[in-house]
Order: C-alpha cells, then structure tokens, then sequence
C-alpha cells in the first residue's frame, strides 16, 4: 500500500526528548568518562592485578587520578553513583580496593560541593585509602564501615566515618580532623604529623612512628599521653 | 508564494470576475483571503464553474441566486443567456425526467425506433437547477447520477458530459419545499449563500434594472438551439456548439470588451491548477480537519446511526458536536477548490488562508450538527446563515488548534513516513485525534484513552 505519509518525507524530524532524558543523558556521559578514567588508572598502576601500598606509588596513583578527572564536571551525586558502579556494575571488569578507593579520593577533594555524604554501608565491597588527602574546608562523612589507610594524608579535611575503620587510619595524616564513630583498626595514626583523630569506640593498636597530632578515645586524649608532671 | 509567470489566462477570469461584480452582480464583500476582499457567491461560483465543479446557492427568493449563476456560466463558458435560460431544469414537483434528461423522439417511435431527444439541460455544459428543494426526493435521485458523472441514462442511450458545471439554487424552508436527500448534498462541491446586497446597492440595482444585453444575442441564440435540436450524434453536436461558442466569445468581445475563455483555456486553466501543490501546513491542516470530522476512539469511525457516548475523551472535537461522518467527497471538493482560489491570487501553493477560506463553504451543506449544538448556536449574533455560520466557527477552532498543534503533527506525520518506509522509531502520541489516527494507520492496535 502506498504510503500516506509520503509528503512529509522531505521534513526533517524532531526528536522530542524529555528533560529527564536530557538529564540521564548528562550523567551517564560523566559516569563513563568516571569509569573510563578508573579503568585506566588500574591499567596502569595495576599491571597484574596487584597493587603494593608504597608511599611512592600511592602519590603517583593519585596524581595519575586528578589528571584523568581535571576537565571532568561532576558533582556529590555522580561520585556516590560512581561508587555503586564500582560496587556493582558490569562496566567495570575489575575492582582493586586501593586505587578504586585513591581515585574516590581524588573525585572528593576535586569535587565542588564542601560536604559530601557517601552511603558506603550499602556497598558489599570495602573501599581502602577513601579521604585520602581531604583537603582543608572539605567535609566527608562515609557512613559504614570502611577499609585501611581511611584518611591517609589528610591535609586540613573533616573525616566523619559512621562505622568502624581498617588499619592505618589517618597514616602520614598533615592536619585536619578524622571522627570514627565505632572502632579503628592497628597502627591508627602512624606516621601522623598533626591533626587528631577520633574513635568513640575500641581503638586496636597506635601507630608505632608519630611525629605530632592528637588521638582521641571516647572523648580522652591518648596519644601524646599525658605526663604525670603536667597534671 | 510568488506570482504566476503564465498569467494571461488568470487576467482574463480576473477581468470577467471584475465585470461581473461592476455590472451584473451587485453583492457586498463577505470573504477575505489574504487580505482581499471578495463576494463568496461570485467568487466561489466562478471557481466552480473553471473546476467542473458543482455549487449549491440558497438565499431569499429574488437576491440573485440564479442569475449569478447565469452570468458566470455565461461569461466562462460562452453561452448566451437565452440558451442558458433554456437549458434550466425548474424544480418543481410536477417535473419530469422528460423534461430533465430526455424523452422519445415519437415521430423515429412511431416508426419502430427507440431515439432519444436529448434535454438541453443533459447537453449543455452549463447546468442550473433551479430550486432544486422543490423537486421531491424521487425526483432528486433522477438526477443524482448525472450530477456525479455528467452521465445522462434514457432507455437504453446515454450521453457523457466531457466538460460541465452544476448550479443549485435552494430557496430557504417553506411549505412548498422538500429535503434535499443526502446523498445529493454530498455531491456539492460548496454551498455558498447570495446575500441581499444591502439597502445602498438594492437601490442602485433598482434605478438600473438587468442589465444582461450584453450577454443576449438572439440570432446566435437561435443558431445554439437549432444545433441542440439537431438528430445528430451528441459528439457531433458539441464540436458545433463549439465554434457558436467562439462566436458568441466575439460576440461579448465586441459588446462589453470582455475576454471570456475558449474550451481548450478552460482546459488549460484546470491543468494550471492541478498542479498547484499544497504546502506541508495545508497538507497537516486538511489531515487535522478530516480526522475530526471522520474519527471516534471508540467505534473507529463516526456512523450516522451511533452517537457519542458521555465523557469521550474527545469531547471538545468536531466528532463530538456531528451526527454524520464526512464523505471521500469532501477532500476532494477542498482540495480543487483550493486550488482554484490558490490560482486566482497567482500563489504558487495551497496554503493554510486558501484552505481556511474555502473550507467553510465545502463543510456548510454536510455537517449534520447535533440539536443540542444547533439550539446553542442558532441565537448567536451572525451575519451568515446558520450552517455556513457554524462551519465557520468550527473551521476556526480547528485553524485555532492547528496553530496550537501544528509543530507536533507535522513532526508526527514525518516519524510517520519514516515509520512506514521501515525505520525502527515510536509514533508520536499526542492528543489530537489525528495522532490516533497515525498509529492505526501504522498498524498499532490503540486502546482508548
């Protein structure tokens, strides 16, 4: 049968796209440009799937991180959606803690919002090195329990963990605040140069190399303790 | 839209419209089409007249329904007024098909052969019934074929009109007059009413008296009808005819330094104006009218016998204020009258102002409305008869609609097309009936709303 829309054959036509559509659109380009950039910082720090927490290479996995997101527009939404990605999704073939959780840690401190809330207790897998070098004015609260070097270099940030952390909590930390709700794991505070932490619940061990800052237990000041002579 | 390069032809149907208007039809201005003024019953029956077309004329007895039609019919197709005039069919209830068609030739009867003696109605190219309500509905349907197809039945001859015009006239409702039967309206093309010229020119129409000389020339009068009475074969008759037609083209000419057309201009003209393409608004727009005056969400089509049930969704559509579905006629009167008007202004497309000016007078006489919608109409102050009143309104809610809708429709009919010719993409949905209409026609079952 002949086609009865034949005239308007010649008219171009317009695509009617709902504002939501737009939207989803937005997110899912910066999302893939998010993914894109992970993958690409695990290809490169992470030859063969393993990835050693060396002060060298954890510098170098960051910087690789800020470069890859520089001209990136993103805001608090898309890193907590990132972080589901990184949980659950079937675009990303291979999560490793570390540089998943120092790329995390770049998205944060690069991000434009000062507070920023991600719902960690939802998620199967632990995120290491999240708060890494938070920066001074930038708020992070993590609810849940997260992994080790939580806080690493914290540089003048707010860490506020509702959970309990892994080891090395606030490591190599140069100022700022971490508050952990529930308990921290060994070496809390190693190589710690100023700022304080704090743990309302079971602190496991201290870090053995402290050259300043404070640890609060419950409200009390453990590290540096107290001398009888200054009572 | 620019003007017609080939314009000679549409200068001389100007000047006989000129003419006419100044001296033999005197009527006010009642339609405007982008920003000209015209009387809609001279305009519309010369245009009539130049597309074969037929037209339905009512008014008061007296406020020159007939004649209009005798001076264009005259003038365009160079006929006398006196062979006119002897060429009608009077409507009345007494009338006969002897009188309209043809009856037996008695003297060829009584010698044993069956020839028909053709009307000079059934022959003439020009045809004017006139009150054409006056004759009862049995007599109407006599007519009613060779209304359609200008093919005339008597015992076993007929005759084939290759070119012809039908006008009307129909007096408004009294004792004396009978419905005209559906079908027979249907087979108008428009239906336009001869006003009362207004005290001013009714007045300047009395000192003057008719003023139709120019158009009489007894002698030539006296040659057309001894050609019609002529026992030669119809075909035979009409070349003819032809050459007395070129004489009587001289003959006005001469008297009223008019051009009028030859058979082969008048062709011509026909060809100029099919080729006149609708633009893609006009093209959407008629799509948009014909699906409200065709469409029901819930029985897939108006039917004159089922009525709309409370709450339809499409309660503020045309669909919903008619009784009747509109007929395969009806896009094809809009479609050639359109055109025709399009020609006229030497605009080079049908656009919307051509379908919007045209589309009343094409829907007056086939809307049927229902009561209620009529008693709620029937006081509003107006200056039209009730149904060309109502066409108007209803062509501009529709016009108002298509302004509102018109982006999304075409955009609809373009996904359409491509939707059609096997792209994989969604209709577009919206509300207009016509969106309804698109899907269906795409195949997609659509439920109600």
């Amino acid at each position: 049968m002949k086609n009865p829309f034949q005239d308007f054959g010649s008219l171009s036509v317009e695509r009617k796209e709902l504002p939501l559509e737009r939207i989803v659109r937005a997110r899912e380009e910066v999302m893939e440009r998010m993914v894109h950039g992970y993958l690409k910082l695990v290809e490169e720090e992470v030859k063969d799937l393993v990835w050693l927490v060396e002060h060298s290479r954890v510098v170098k996995a960051y910087s690789a991180a800020v470069k890859s997101i520089r001209e990136l527009q993103y805001d608090a939404d898309d890193i907590e959606e990132f972080c589901s990605e990184l949980d659950s999704s079937n675009k990303i073939p291979y999560m490793i803690s570390g540089p998943a959780g120092i790329y995390l840690s770049a998205l944060v401190n690069h991000a434009q919002e000062d507070r920023i809330v991600l719902p960690l207790k939802d998620y199967q897998r632990t995120f290491h090195f999240v708060g890494y070098r938070l920066p001074d004015g930038k708020t992070l609260i993590l609810q849940g329990d997260v992994g080790d070097f939580v806080g690493a270099g914290l540089s003048g940030g707010r860490l506020v963990v509702e959970g309990s952390v892994g080891n090395w909590c606030g490591a190599g930390m140069m100022k700022g605040e971490i508050q952990v709700m529930e308990n921290s794991g060994q070496n809390t505070g190693e190589w710690m140069r100023g700022g304080e932490i704090h743990v309302e619940g079971r602190i496991r061990s201290l870090g053995k190399t402290l050259f300043g800052g404070r640890i609060f237990q419950r409200g009390k000041l453990v590290v540096p303790q107290e001398t009888d002579s200054e009572i | 839209m620019g003007s017609n390069s080939n314009g000679a032809l549409r200068e001389a149907v100007h000047e006989i419209h000129d003419y006419i208007r100044e001296n033999l039809y005197f009527n006010r201005s009642d339609l405007s089409i982008r920003g000209k003024r015209y009387n809609s019953a001279l305009l519309l029956s010369i245009m009539t007249a130049l597309r074969k077309g037929k037209t339905l004329i009512i008014g008061e007895p007296g406020l020159g329904k007939t004649t209009s039609a005798e001076y264009v019919c005259s003038l365009l197709y160079r006929v006398p007024l006196g062979t006119i005039w002897g060429s009608e069919v009077a409507g009345h209830p007494e009338q006969t098909e002897e009188k309209i068609i043809g009856r037996p030739d008695l003297g060829r009867l009584n010698l044993g052969e069956e020839v028909v003696v053709w009307s000079h109605f059934a022959m003439l190219p020009v045809k004017i019934v006139d009150e054409i309500n006056r004759l009862p509905e049995t007599k109407q349907s006599m007519i009613l074929d060779g209304v359609d197809r200008g093919n005339w039945e008597y015992l076993n001859d007929a005759i084939i009109n290759r070119e012809y015009c039908l006008f009307a006239t129909a007096n408004y409702q009294d004792r004396g007059t009978n419905t005209i039967i559906a079908p027979l309206v249907d087979r108008f093309d428009l239906m336009v009413e001869s006003k009362h010229p207004g005290a001013n020119l009714a007045y300047i129409i009395g000192t003057r008296g008719p003023a139709t000389s120019s158009l009489r020339d007894e002698e030539l009068e006296g040659e057309f009808h001894r050609i019609l009475a002529e026992r030669t074969p119809y075909e035979v008759r009409m070349e003819k005819l032809e050459a007395l037609c070129e004489r009587f083209g001289e003959f006005i000419r001469s008297t009223a330094n008019i051009r009028s057309l030859s058979r082969a201009e008048r062709q011509a003209v026909r060809a100029q104006m099919d080729e006149i393409p609708f633009d893609l608004d006009s093209n959407a727009f008629l799509r948009m009218v014909i699906s409200e005056l065709s469409f029901c969400h819930r029985f897939g089509q108006k039917r004159s016998n089922e009525s709309c049930e409370e709450g339809c969704h499409f309660t503020g559509y045309v669909c919903n204020g008619i009784r009747n579905c509109i007929s395969n006629r009806f896009p094809i009167s809009v479609r050639s009258m359109a055109q025709a008007v399009a020609w006229f202004l030497g605009d080079q497309a049908v656009g919307v102002e051509h379908l919007k000016a045209v589309l009343p007078y094409t829907l007056a006489h086939r809307l049927q409305w229902k009561e209620e919608l009529v008693a709620q109409r029937e006081k509003e102050p107006r200056n039209d008869p009730l149904p060309i009143y109502m066409a108007k309104e209803c062509v501009k809610d529709m016009h108002r609609r298509y302004m509102e809708q018109g982006p999304q429709i075409k955009n609809a009919l373009a996904v359409a097309c491509q939707v059609a010719e096997g792209a994989a993409m969604e209709p577009v949905q919206g509300d207009h009936p016509l969106f309804w209409e698109i899907r269906r026609d795409l195949g997609e079952e659509v439920s109600e709303p």
